[in-house]
């Protein structure tokens, strides 16, 4: 009896070490940068990750939840940043008003939603090659606007001040980047899992042709899926444009592995290895922190890559590990 | 008294008291089964009866807790699925197992290929010959040496797996659901040849839940119940019903609990629908409270004018029209709205979602009743507790996912999702394909429900006795056409059989 | 031994089954899908030719033995890596999120390349030099398939975490510096060979002969191809499906570790950057399952496709037009291609 017990509790305990893996590896780095360095965790230094390494990352993730969700990924999101840049910055350029240049901005980032909604939701190429596609012609559209991919600067002076609020302003002492994330976030989340939007793009990702014959009109839904995810990656372009005064082409796909990293990581937070924007933020907030925390350690810059990547791998080593577990009880 | 046969000497197999446990589940409490030579032994049960349990432990895949087991005479302790390959089992499983892409050729060799002599090559060339040589000479089965598995029918392919099997020389063939893909001709096919291979020596082991068959084809059939043996008969001295008797441990004469229901106004209304080389000139009513039953073979068209209704498929003519009001569905969303509900065939792909919980199944379809701006989850809660309690669906809790529960239980969440959207028009496609017997009566009650309340019902079915029991009435499709409508209280199964084969042949003499 | 073994053949099954009609086969879907399949290979290669047969009219230089050599030779580090990811999709099959694809690749060429670079230019031999590149790349595969097959990660996050670390690696070793480097293998690589065509050149075509013939030509090839495709039915014909897996994953580490070595022959050292050749290679690879029948990855597809974008890149040098246009005319390509998969397929089906 005694023997049956043990067999038994092993496995629930892997399983609920599995399922934390993500708040136990979160816990052990914030202790751990804590202890190496002192400095990590100054309240400058913690609002700082929170602005310079959190926010937009987390902006771009939250996006590639929604793709995920509908069983897709979105390798697209840079293009959509870079375009939204690259309309921000010309407008601007051409003397618009900001409000309408940042509308302008957001407008160029759904261009690349709405390619995407074609191939994916109405001719019905899979979504990794769609967007795969979809990179590569967008980085040779820019290269066209561009002469050949030169950054486009804002001159110093005579560009209006509000235009450098979005990256540098601050709300009631809150730098407008974080609440912007924060605000991205929070819709997001109810989008995702309290709307009936949300549940049908889960539903999607989980069994498409279940929804179809549940009398939804699937392709809509995907194909909306697409924009949103384009919409909310526009406004990150809009804040790093803000933020560094010039338009790089090409330069939104750094976000790009690590947003995916984060997204998947974060599915090792639901019981069921679903997609889920706390996941996905918790996610970025680790990745975030060992940014911060190895730079901080005095650690070579170099190795700062090296441990992130054997972190993430980490942890999902052991989220995978413990879901192969759960579904063979 | 059932009278029991037990082991002899002429036994290729013996399994005797086998015990298998899962964590606290007893999967098998002392099943005993032993398998003649050169016989066809059925193998019935209801699901969890410990079928799959007990021939995944002869195919080695499970170890038994208690037991002994038997083959040719020898005494196993352990069987792997290597041994059992040796030893001469094989089994060919319901899914057919192939590489699409494949040819044939390479289909029935994979694992075992040719080479070039000398070189360490694939000699095509010899693959090619000798599986079109087989296919051909013994199953009069010819197919283009460029065919792909993909291109092949679910009865041709059930050959090359059966020709895999063969070409190990096997002294036993175990056939799990073979027919659950096949269509009848392709069926009868296959008993054919199931025949012809047990008269040649070799020993079967045949797995279904259609009762007919068994009695149509097996010499002994051994019933499972709760983890054990409860009777193993020779099927000449016993009868469907009994053996369905055996395995429900109850009388089968309740299968059919069907109400008396006077048909009220008409649903739907369908006037010389077409749809180019599927169907043609179809038109028929269905009024409130009527169960009306619709069969015939495959590309009968029987199945794709239910497609149609439900907007999988557009009529190239003619008119529906959902309570006098002529209507156009081309999607299924357009159908949904017009309070069409259909319950597909493919349970497991377009019925239910495997991986989302009873309640986010439940109400996939009716999202609009709970969104009030954001999803109120605790009315889907409601909503899908009155259901499971309604529907008596067997579940771990309305958050358990669907892919843990048993076949018959999926399709009664695949009906929750509809009876939650309150829809008044059911189309319902081979609703009891793979569900066992007590889940069967269920369904066939809640079908007498829901005409009850008023709802109009259409069922599709290639089980005649099943439509007989649960239909008003009845249309045979053939060839894209309604041949004859039958009243089903005064029919009998061999009337329609004949309609939907006989018809078959007369106009096959003509042509 | 496995051709002799003796076939079963029931007596009464010996006679053809007479009064047993077959049912009436509906052709129209093999022929659909067949008719299809064929046009789009077709197309495919006629837009390749097409394309040959307008760069050589419109640059005369174009279709000499030595412009083609060129290509060859430029193409042999983006030809070697794509190969080995078409042997992970073969053996993970086609779907790219939860199927076979191997993100680290790039990143191993560039940690091979380190690795190489960094040893010759501390005085080691060759032989070891190529051992120890090899080596990373080897190591690389192995844990690719340890994360796959044993820790159970799909394909897709395993290899782009397994990239990071690599990638990483390769910063540390390098310090983000070019390394130059100079051995008589790399002599010997860089030189040209007969007709005064690159050596690597022939190094690519000597690679794809070999790896097609053990892929597309042997019995492990075809029991790779059932374990990409349908998993089940490789278990089933008693196939160790992990094992291939996990093979397929290592034998991709290698050629990174061999892409590695050229790259370093190519460029006289090894560079920072290995990083932007994931995704064109990723695209070649995938571009490749045009080339065949089948419409699955072969290798000579893949090689095909490599060399189609070779000729695009030298087509465009040699008329003058930016380069950087040349991921443009690849996405294009892949939307196209696979719209029109997608479109025929879908038509099928009706």
């Amino acid at each position: 009896m005694p023997a049956r017990q043990l067999s038994v509790s092993i496995p629930t305990v892997t399983r609920s070490i599995g399922r934390h893996a993500l708040i136990a590896a979160l816990a052990a780095v914030f202790v751990l940068f804590a202890w190496l360095a002192p400095a990590f965790l100054s309240g400058a230094n913690l609002l700082s990750v929170l602005v310079n390494n959190f926010a937009l990352l987390a902006i771009v993730a939250t996006a590639m939840t929604f793709a995920v969700s509908a069983g897709g990924i979105d390798l697209s999101v840079g293009t959509a940043i870079d375009f939204a840049s690259f309309a921000f910055v010309s407008l601007v350029l051409a003397g618009q008003p900001i409000p309408l240049a940042a509308l302008g901005g957001l407008a160029g980032g759904v261009v690349v939603g709405l390619f995407n909604a074609v191939l994916i939701a109405g001719i019905g190429i899979s979504p990794f090659l769609a967007t795969l596609g979809t990179l590569f012609v967008g980085r040779s559209v820019q290269q066209l606007l561009t002469n050949g991919g030169n950054p486009v600067y804002l001159p110093p002076t005579g560009v209006p001040d509000a235009f450098r609020f979005l990256g540098h302003g601050t709300i009631v002492g809150i730098p407008v980047p974080l609440l912007v994330a924060a605000l991205v976030i929070a819709g997001a989340w109810l989008g995702l899992s309290r709307s009936r939007f949300g549940r049908v793009v889960l539903a999607t990702g989980i069994q498409a042709s279940v929804v179809r014959y549940s009398g939804i009109a699937l392709r809509r839904y995907t194909a909306a899926t697409y924009i949103l995810v384009s919409g909310i990656a526009a406004v990150v372009g809009l804040i790093l444009t803000s933020t560094v005064t010039v338009y790089i082409p090409s330069s939104g796909n750094a976000f790009l592995l690590n947003a995916i990293g984060a997204t998947f990581i974060g599915t090792t937070l639901s019981p069921h290895g679903r997609p889920n924007i706390p996941g996905t933020v918790l996610g970025v907030l680790l990745l975030s922190i060992v940014a911060n925390g190895l730079l901080l350690s005095g650690l070579n810059f170099y190795w700062q890559q090296v441990g992130t990547g054997l972190l993430i791998f980490s942890v999902l080593a052991i989220g995978f590990a413990n879901r192969k577990a759960a579904a063979r009880t | 008294m059932v009278e029991t046969v037990r082991g002899e000497v002429g036994d290729i197999i013996r399994l005797d008291a086998i015990v298998k446990r899962f964590g606290g589940a007893q999967a098998l409490s002392g099943a005993s089964m032993a398998v003649k030579r050169g016989t066809v032994h059925g193998l019935v049960g209801q699901n969890g009866a410990g079928k799959s349990t007990l021939i995944k432990l002869l195919a080695g895949l499970h170890e038994a807790d208690e037991g002994r087991i038997e083959i040719d005479g020898k005494a196993y302790d352990r069987l792997t699925p290597h041994l059992v390959e040796e030893l001469g089992i094989h089994f060919i499983h319901q899914d057919r197992l192939l590489v699409p892409t494949f040819t044939v050729g390479e289909a029935l060799f994979l694992g075992r290929e040719p080479r070039i002599a000398g070189t360490p090559f694939l000699d095509r060339a010899l693959m090619r010959r000798r599986s079109g040589e087989i296919l051909d000479r013994y199953f009069g089965l010819r197919l283009p040496h460029s065919a792909l598995i993909a291109d092949l029918s679910a009865a041709e392919k059930q050959i090359v797996q059966i020709t895999r099997a063969l070409l190990d020389n096997p002294k036993v063939l175990v056939f799990d659901e073979p027919t659950a893909a096949l269509v009848r001709r392709e069926a009868d096919l296959l008993f054919q040849l199931i025949r012809r291979l047990r008269d040649d020596g070799v020993t079967i082991i045949y797995i279904s839940h259609y009762l007919g068959e068994i009695a149509a084809l097996c010499d002994t059939v051994t019933v499972l119940r709760n983890g054990r043996d409860v009777a193993t008969l020779p099927v000449k001295q016993t009868s469907a019903a009994e053996i369905g008797a055996l395995m429900v441990n109850r009388e089968i004469g309740d299968l059919y609990p069907k109400p008396h229901v006077v048909a009220g106004e008409a649903l739907l209304a369908v006037n010389a629908l077409s749809l180019a080389n599927r169907y043609a000139n179809v038109s028929f009513t269905l009024h409130k409270g009527e169960v009306l039953g619709l069969t015939g073979l495959l590309g009968s068209g029987a199945k794709e004018i239910l497609r149609t209704f439900f907007g999988l498929e557009t009529a190239t003519a003619g008119s529906v029209a959902v309570k006098g009001e002529p209507i156009f569905t081309a999607t299924p969303a357009k159908a949904t709205a017009k309070s069409l509900a259909l319950v597909p065939e493919d349970r497991r792909r377009d019925g239910v979602a495997l991986e989302l919980s009873v309640t986010e199944n439940t109400t996939l379809a009716s999202l609009d009743r709970f969104s009030r701006g954001v999803l109120d989850r605790a009315a889907e809660r409601r909503a899908t507790e009155d259901l499971v309690k309604r529907l008596q669906i067997k579940t771990d809790g309305i958050e358990a996912l669907v892919k843990t529960l048993s076949g018959g239980n999926q399709q009664k969440v695949a009906i929750a999702k509809w009876l939650s959207r309150q829809s008044e028009i059911y189309l319902l496609d081979e609703p009891t394909v793979g569900v066992d017997i007590a889940a069967k009566v269920e369904i066939y009650t809640l079908i007498g429900e829901l005409a009850q309340r008023g709802a109009g019902i259409i069922v599709l079915s290639s089980d005649i006795e099943e439509l007989l029991g649960v239909t008003d009435r009845i249309l045979v499709f053939f060839r894209g056409q309604v041949t004859r409508e039958f009243i089903s209280s005064q029919t009998s199964t061999d009337q329609i059989l004949s309609e939907v084969t006989g018809a078959y042949e007369t106009l096959s003499n003509v042509g | 031994m496995l051709v002799d073994a003796p076939y079963y053949i029931p007596g009464s099954l010996a006679e053809p089954a007479a009064g047993n009609p077959q049912e009436p086969r509906n052709d129209r879907p093999a022929y659909g899908r067949q008719a299809a399949a064929l046009a789009l290979r077709g197309g495919s290669l006629a837009v390749f030719i097409g394309v040959l047969v307008f760069f050589s009219v419109t640059a005369p230089f174009f279709l000499t033995v030595g412009n083609i050599g060129n290509v060859l030779g430029q193409s042999a580090i983006a030809g070697v890596l794509a190969i080995g990811l078409t042997i992970v999709v073969i053996g993970g099959g086609s779907n790219v999120v939860t199927g076979g694809i191997d993100l680290s690749l790039a990143a191993n060429m560039g940690l091979s390349a380190a690795v190489y670079a960094t040893l010759v230019q501390a005085g080691q031999g060759d032989a070891v030099a190529i051992m120890a590149a090899l080596g990373t790349g080897l190591v690389i595969g192995a844990v690719n398939a340890a994360a796959v097959t044993l820790a159970g990660i799909v394909p897709l996050l395993a290899t782009l975490a397994v990239m990071n670390v690599v990638a990483g690696l390769e910063l540390v070793l390098t310090q983000n510096t070019v390394v130059p480097a100079s051995s008589e293998l790399l002599a010997a690589l860089s030189a040209s060979g007969p007709l005064g065509i690159p050596v690597l050149a022939y190094v690519l075509l000597g690679f794809t002969l070999l790896v097609a013939a053990a892929v597309q030509f042997t019995p492990l090839g075809l029991r790779l191809y059932a374990v990409g495709e349908f998993p089940q039915a490789a278990r089933a014909a008693g196939l160790p499906v992990k094992a291939f897996v996990a093979g397929s994953f290592i034998a991709s580490g290698l050629c990174g570790g061999i892409a590695g070595i050229l790259s370093v022959s190519f460029l006289s050292g090894s560079t920072t950057g290995a990083g932007d050749m994931l995704l064109p290679v990723v695209v070649t690879a995938l571009l490749g399952s045009v080339f065949s029948r089948r419409l699955v990855p072969t290798i000579t597809g893949t090689l095909l496709s490599t060399l189609f974008v070779g000729f695009l890149i030298n087509g465009f040098q040699l008329l003058n037009i930016s380069s950087t246009l040349v991921s443009g005319v690849q996405g294009l390509l892949i939307l196209l291609v696979v719209s029109a998969t997608t479109l025929l397929r879908r038509q099928e089906n009706i």
